[in-house]
């Protein structure tokens, strides 16, 4: 291989792999402590969801005006993104590398991203998203939270180092991913060019992007096809001396590799038109406005009573659409108490965090899940209101507790709570006076560290349920009232049981 | 002043030599006289030294080289003013001493209850690990722990006791003076269960009676009680009341320390004896302590 073709790719190799680095690095980022961090800056720049979210939830998502400039980008230098930046590309590269390939022309499905573009569209437009099962940068970094850092733990905790993370649901994601890279085979690329709307709505900029690759010295071409084969997304038609600049992702191999050095980058007329035909255009919509509306938690959650979410998370009915379903809450928590759905909350609710508070509780001094959420479907709350931000209520089941029903001087469930929401009270029973635990529901903040705690096997008998949960789309949590209460109330407590009283 | 006769000498000489022949148990008073409890009352970055010497200094339980474990209570996660945890500057007070005497490692170590990362901040334990030779534990693996008898439970049969005490030199016990939900007081019995993986299971049998098992497979040499401040109510993890007693209680006896300290607050606004605490009272028949104020030797200084 001559050298140049050989530096050429290595550029590129070493460009993809430091995005792929500095990805990684952001997800290791998202952990408790750390305040101030990049970790949230790719998908500060994914348009996508500044697009779909922003018009699902009716509010544009400040904090990702920043793909604006991917958008400006994408029009001056086309989809540069999908061939360096994108880890989820990087990921298939990498697994490409591994499929021996007959190389051939390759016709392409080209219309599938567009198809889903519109079909997110459409279903953003009428309230909801479906960002996260398509998404790339969602999906790359949902597989690092279920699949590689459990993963990760498990391999250190061998060798006797650091602590294990595991989640109730890792198998789905890991299906997702692989199927992701398993569509390779059917043909390089495949997910970018026929699948992913974000390769779709950087495709529709591209079309009209100022420098593109395209065949600078058409009269030196001689036919050989090299280009056509070599192409991993199917944009070069010798036929047409050609470069589809919608489908290039600019990986520069026809550029290094094309013998008769007929290719080059740039300016160059805009020559291409979106692959959707109008019926495919309305098979997308028709989806999407017959899929929408079966989305909905709001029933899950009615029906479970047990679906509770991270303490400041927005309204039910805006959460799943808002949330990517990224999973950085998990990845930060430190109880591993986050966990994500499975169909907990509909299927559309798939991966969206819940407090699985018999895992882990919602500890009181931490707040990080609000402070990591890329698009504060999880509010951004401070230590003080997310001690007021009610998430659900405890409930003990008496007959499991083994202080109700066996007498035991258990009571971990007050000694756990950080509101001091629960109190041993004596109850005198044929005249022997024994402790049982009590909750003030005033008090209690959902925060489950009881349940997580609870010393019966399996299930607690000490849950917590939805009852009383607060969710606020904006404004604050600490009301006067609530002030007040915490103040003045006096902590009921009757002597331990470990004292021996002497009349 | 005297001239110092041959004969003078040589008495004195015979004298001092027949001493160290003496048994151990002849010189140190307390064997005969009871435990010896040491209270240092007073400015509170001084009472650690002081009241370990008051119970013949850090010298009589390690020589150089020793691997000591300190075990504060580090269970809450809840700021340090809350009384809930060990305060940090007592565990550092304690850190230099050891590091003084010439101790190879220091583990400050402990199994907490809320997550170990916040409890650790919300603690300010790392105030504490003021040198390379000290490290920061938490015991919150199953791997961290190994299986024991125990000959004399009942309650208990076997236990899983953290790995790092077995292999140290000398476990130093430093509990705070607190109040707990189920058994009365959390002192230096109590503070134990920081050191099994299975606390749950406490629990579910008789706790207090449990707790006096535990003490009988682990053996702290020096328990040293942090009673600058005494969290009154709301115990063990508050929040509740708060009183400052400024002091800081040591002792060899574990029972004899817990059963001192209790008489040194008003627990729930009410005064106990420490046979008033079940689980001190079930330590004491398992003739782990004196229970009894009475028979111990107070020593109490000022500083």
């Amino acid at each position: 291989m001559k050298l140049r073709i050989k530096r050429a790719r290595l550029v590129r190799w070493i460009i993809q792999l430091i995005f792929l680095g500095l990805f990684v690095a952001a997800f290791i980022q998202t952990s408790y402590g750390v305040t101030v961090s990049l970790q949230n800056i790719f998908f500060r720049f994914d348009p996508l969801i500044l697009l779909i979210v922003s018009i699902a939830f009716r509010t544009v998502i400040a904090t990702s005006l920043l793909a604006l400039t991917l958008i400006a980008a994408t029009l001056v230098f086309g989809r540069f993104f999908c061939g360096f930046v994108c880890p989820l590309g990087t990921t298939i590269d990498i697994f490409d590398v591994f499929i021996k390939r007959e190389l051939a022309p390759k016709p392409a499905l080209r219309s599938g991203k567009y198809f889903t573009l519109v079909f997110l569209l459409t279903a953003a437009v009428l309230g909801v998203s479906f960002l996260h099962f398509l998404d790339p940068l969602v999906i790359s970094e949902r597989s690092l939270t279920l699949i590689f850092h459990p993963a990760a733990t498990y391999l250190a905790g061998i060798f006797n180092f650091g602590t294990k993370v595991l989640y109730v649901e890792s198998a789905i994601a890991l299906i997702v991913l692989g199927a992701v890279l398993v569509l390779n085979f059917v043909k390089q690329r495949f997910w970018c060019r026929s699948v992913c709307p974000l390769g779709g709505l950087l495709a529709v900029c591209s079309k009209f992007s100022v420098f593109r690759f395209s065949f600078a010295s058409p009269e030196s071409c001689t036919n050989c096809g090299i280009c056509e084969k070599i192409c991993p997304t199917g944009a070069i038609s010798i036929e047409h001396a050609r470069v589809d600049a919608a489908e290039c992702i600019e990986c520069l191999r026809c550029r290094y590799e094309c013998p008769q050095d007929v290719f080059n980058y740039r300016i160059s007329p805009a020559s291409s038109r979106i692959d959707l035909s109008r019926r495919q255009f309305v098979g997308a919509l028709g989806t999407g406005i017959i899929v929408a509306p079966l989305a909905n938690s709001l029933l899950h959650q009615k029906l479970s009573g047990r679906l509770i979410r991270p303490p400041g998370a927005i309204p039910e009915a805006d959460f799943v659409s808002v949330c990517i379903h990224c999973g950085k809450c998990m990845k930060v928590c430190p109880t591993n108490g986050l966990q994500p759905c499975l169909l907990d909350a509909g299927l559309n609710g798939l991966w969206t965090p819940r407090l699985a508070a018999r895992i882990g509780g919602c500890e009181k001094n931490c707040n990080m899940c609000g402070q990591t959420c890329p698009t504060s479907a999880i509010r951004k709350l401070s230590l003080e209101e997310k001690t007021y931000a009610k998430m659900g209520t405890a409930v003990i089941d008496r007959a499991r507790c083994i202080a109700w029903e066996q007498d035991r001087v258990c009571l971990i469930c007050d000694e756990a709570c950080p509101y001091g929401a629960i109190s041993s009270l004596s109850e005198t029973v044929r005249e022997t006076k024994l402790l049982r635990p009590f909750i003030d529901e005033r008090a209690c903040n959902g925060c489950g560290l009881c349940e997580a705690r609870c010393p019966i096997e399996g299930r607690a008998a000490i849950e917590v349920f939805s009852i009383g949960e607060e969710r606020k789309r904006s404004g604050s949590y600490i009301t006067e009232e609530k002030i007040q209460l915490r103040e003045c109330r006096e902590i009921d407590e009757d002597l331990p049981s470990g004292f021996i009283i002497e009349n | 002043m005297d001239k110092i006769t041959r004969r003078d000498f040589i008495k004195l000489g015979a004298g001092a030599a027949l001493v160290t022949l003496l048994p151990k148990s002849l010189l140190i008073a307390e064997e005969k006289a009871g435990p010896v409890i040491g209270v240092a009352e007073g400015d509170n970055a001084k009472l650690v030294k002081a009241a370990v010497d008051l119970v013949g200094g850090i010298d009589r339980f390690m020589k150089p080289g020793d691997v000591v474990c300190i075990k504060p209570n580090l269970s809450f996660a809840s700021n340090i003013d809350c009384g809930a945890t060990t305060s940090p500057d007592i565990v550092k007070q304690m850190v230099k001493l050891c590091l003084d005497a010439g101790a190879s490692r220091i583990i400050v170590l402990d199994h907490t209850i809320h997550d170990a990362t916040l409890c650790i901040e919300r603690s300010r334990i790392e105030e504490a690990i003021i040198d390379k030779k000290v490290s920061l534990v938490t015991l919150q693996q199953e791997r961290q722990y190994t299986e024991v008898d125990v000959p004399l439970g009942k309650e208990l049969s076997r236990i899983q006791v953290a790995k790092a005490i077995q292999t140290a030199d000398l476990l130093i016990n430093m509990p705070v003076a607190k109040t707990h939900s189920a058994t009365g007081v959390s002192l230096g019995l109590k503070g134990l269960m920081g050191l099994i993986w299975d606390r749950g299971y406490l629990h579910r049998v008789n706790l207090d009676r449990a707790i006096a098992e535990l003490a009988t497979v682990i053996k702290p040499q020096l328990t040293v009680v942090d009673a600058t401040r005494a969290l009154i109510t709301g115990g063990p993890g508050g929040p509740g009341k708060t009183v400052i007693l400024n002091k800081v209680v040591a002792g060899t006896d574990v029972v004899a320390v817990d059963s001192y300290t209790v008489g040194l607050a008003q627990w729930y606004n009410k005064s106990f004896t420490g046979q008033q605490v079940k689980s001190i009272r079930a330590a004491s028949d398992l003739g782990l302590g004196e229970i009894d104020t009475a028979k111990m030797q107070i020593k109490q200084v000022k500083v």
